[in-house]
């Protein structure tokens, strides 16, 4: 069945943010290819026709483009696809025993979906945020952050059960009514507030 | 008597040093209009409107800023590449696509201070002659999509975006549009390719983004942090921008740290503090001892740890000088325990994965050679005279790719060759590294 059918609403928003030009319908893509794989989990063969009849392209060009891609999948992945960085930062906090206890507890590889279809997993790059390693990326909702040992059974715990994944939302700023605390969590340096505006000109 | 200038600000300890990019960061709903108006938001805007294009831009040249997306071109500059009344549709850019490693400033700015951004981008289109603005943001980056989102409607709704802006006669608006896991969409051309719809392969430059960018239109891109110190330039002026940093590099900056330290973060510095101060006084010390500084993104070359090097200040200049460079200034510290070859490896692969495949002396060099090199390396299978082919390597390599991307991967392998010769050297003649490979992970 054609996924957008009954879509027009959402389809009107996203070509809405691109110029009416040949060039700009294609422009709409990205935004189609995410909006299917949220719903579905993946993209399949069927959509990416239909993504193509809608921005004026070919079936094969959009493989392409998504090929590009490490967040597109062509095939299914669990309710829950849970990605573990692996760059540097995260691997200096010990993302490498993260990976090997998730797929071990798991029983599961990159590519697979745990037969109770609620899990897969992927390694992926720095995910900006390594002041919160190591990082886990759960589906396209949000980060599990500082994840050590005991975090990350207490979560898979929870989603078996489930639960929700509710992403962290650490900010990793010190900073007091616009002014900075050192790590004593002495406040330092001046006040913002006390900067005085220039004039207005004329 | 003579006069003397006054001392530059170069320590955020300075009592004359005030934080601004961050500043919000911390109150209750500063992501809304409401917080940020209750701020003395949307005033530079007005200035900005007030002063007309050419002095904006003209304060833009004189603060000295420097773009944050770790290539440090001025930003006033840039925007003086646009062309005048050309008739064309102009376009603006926030490249929010954040994914050096080590790199994670970007990512609060977006989250926490969205309407600062909108200003900035809005200052940026005025002077600029561009009515239509994209911020790309990385896909992983979902609470800043929701944020940016919900603050672009905000501002639509109070009138800040969309036709007349503020009563000034000014059109402009502006779309988020998410990436979806490439690092490369980062450079400025293979984003917009990417924006296009299209498979992110860098373009040629010439013609620069400014003459021919998205949709071959006038473009110009500039970083996130480079966008958000536009309203404070414009509301405290040039003059007070430029009484931080050193002779070069003016300004306040976003410092990130992370590896193992008390306190990993990101902290608002000056221009011109050292790597001690960040180090010791806000990340508040390594947990453990440590071998090397890496000090502005993965792809900036290693630096030993040693004294020199921590009262290094932390500017474009000191650290070229040093033979790295600020780049994004995202600090990571490599512990003592921890074998090089092994973190080099792990930056190689980074690279390798995120190889655009246009290129040969990427596609090829890094993507195939480097990496099953250092893999044999890493697994106990390196050789005798390894080491000499990797340097071979990095020097047909180095300078001859498409883009930038397969030298930033040289900056990491090279530099730890030159400072950890003799880790590569034990691997190689003993099938395993003196040191581990694997970093304990935390139980609780
Ligand atoms: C491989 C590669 C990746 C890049 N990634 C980013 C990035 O994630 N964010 C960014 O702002 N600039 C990035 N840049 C730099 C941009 O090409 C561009 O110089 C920058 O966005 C310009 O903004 P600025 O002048 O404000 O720094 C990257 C460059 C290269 C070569
Ligand atoms: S290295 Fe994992 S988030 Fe940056």
């Amino acid at each position: 069945m054609p996924y957008f059918t009954d879509k027009q609403t959402v389809l009107e928003d996203i070509f809405s943010r691109y110029p009416q030009t040949e060039q700009g319908r294609r422009s709409a893509l990205m935004p189609l290819l995410r909006e299917v794989q949220n719903a579905l989990g993946y993209v399949p063969e069927a959509q990416m026709e239909e993504i193509s009849t809608l921005i004026g392209t070919t079936a094969t060009e959009v493989k392409s483009v998504m090929s590009f891609y490490s967040t597109y999948h062509t095939i299914p992945t669990g309710k829950w696809h849970i990605q573990v960085c692996a760059t540097l930062s995260c691997a200096l906090a010990g993302s490498d025993a993260l990976w090997d206890d998730l797929t071990e507890t798991l029983e599961t590889v990159p590519g697979e979906v745990t037969p109770d279809k609620l899990f897969s997993v992927q390694k992926v790059e720095c995910l900006g945020s390594c002041g919160t390693a190591p990082m886990l990326q759960v589906s396209d909702i949000g980060y599990a952050e500082c994840v050590t040992r005991k975090k990350l059974h207490t979560l898979l715990e929870h989603l078996k059960n489930g639960g929700e994944f509710v992403p962290d939302t650490r900010v990793p700023v010190f900073m007091q009514g616009g002014q900075q605390l050192d790590a004593l969590e002495n406040e330092v340096g001046g006040r913002t507030a006390d900067l005085e505006p220039l004039p207005m000109p004329g | 008597m003579t006069m003397t200038t006054p001392r530059p600000i170069t320590s955020a300890l300075d009592a004359r040093f005030k934080p601004t990019l961050y500043a919000r960061v911390g109150k209750e709903n500063s992501f809304t209009l409401e917080s940020y108006r209750a701020d003395g938001g949307y005033e530079a805007v007005q200035r900005a409107f007030a002063l007309g294009p050419d002095p904006v831009i003209d304060e833009m040249k004189k603060s000295g800023l420097r773009g944050r997306g770790g290539a440090g071109f001025p930003t006033g500059l840039k925007w003086s590449f646009m062309p005048l009344k050309d008739g064309r549709q102009h376009y603006l850019i926030c490249n929010a696509d954040e994914s050096e490693p080590g790199s994670f400033k970007d990512r609060y700015l977006l989250t926490e201070d969205p309407h600062q951004l909108i200003e900035g981008m809005l200052i940026a289109g005025f002077a600029m002659r561009a009515s239509i603005g994209y911020i790309y943001i990385r896909g992983e980056y979902v609470l800043g999509a929701e944020r940016i989102d919900a603050a672009i409607a905000e501002a639509r709704a109070a009138g800040l975006l969309g036709k007349n802006v503020l009563g000034s006669g000014f059109d402009f608006d502006l779309f988020l549009h998410r990436g979806a896991g490439a690092y490369i969409c980062g450079e400025e051309t293979a984003l917009m390719n990417s924006l296009e719809g299209l498979r992110a392969n860098p373009r040629l430059k010439p013609p620069f983004p400014a003459a021919s960018g998205i949709y071959n239109l006038p473009t110009t891109i500039n970083n996130v942090e480079s966008f958000c110190a536009a309203p404070h330039i414009l509301r405290y002026g040039a003059d007070w921008y430029s009484s931080m940093g050193t002779e070069k590099s003016k300004g306040n900056k976003l410092f990130q740290i992370s590896g193992p330290v008390a306190r990993p973060g990101v902290f608002e510095l000056p221009l011109g503090a050292t790597f001690r101060e960040i180090i010791y006084d806000f990340a508040g010390g390594p947990l453990e001892p440590i071998k090397a500084i890496i000090p502005g993104g993965s792809s900036t070359p290693m630096m030993p740890w040693n004294d020199a090097i921590l009262d290094t200040p932390m500017d474009y200049e000191a650290i070229g000088a040093q033979g790295s460079m600020l780049g994004t200034g995202g600090v990571i510290l490599i512990p003592q325990d921890y074998c090089i070859v092994n973190a080099t490896w792990n930056l190689v692969r980074f690279y390798a994965h995120e190889s655009c495949g246009k290129c040969t002396p990427c596609r090829e060099g890094i993507g195939s050679w480097m990496t099953k090199i250092y893999e044999k390396l890493v697994r106990g299978g390196g050789k005798p005279g390894d080491v000499e082919l990797i340097l071979d390597m990095s020097d047909n390599i180095a300078g001859k790719s498409f883009c930038a991307l397969a030298d930033a991967c040289l900056g990491p392998v090279v530099s730890s060759i030159k400072l950890f010769r003799d880790e590569y050297d034990y691997l190689i003649a003993n099938g395993k590294s003196q040191y581990g490979g694997r970093s304990r992970w935390a139980e609780e």
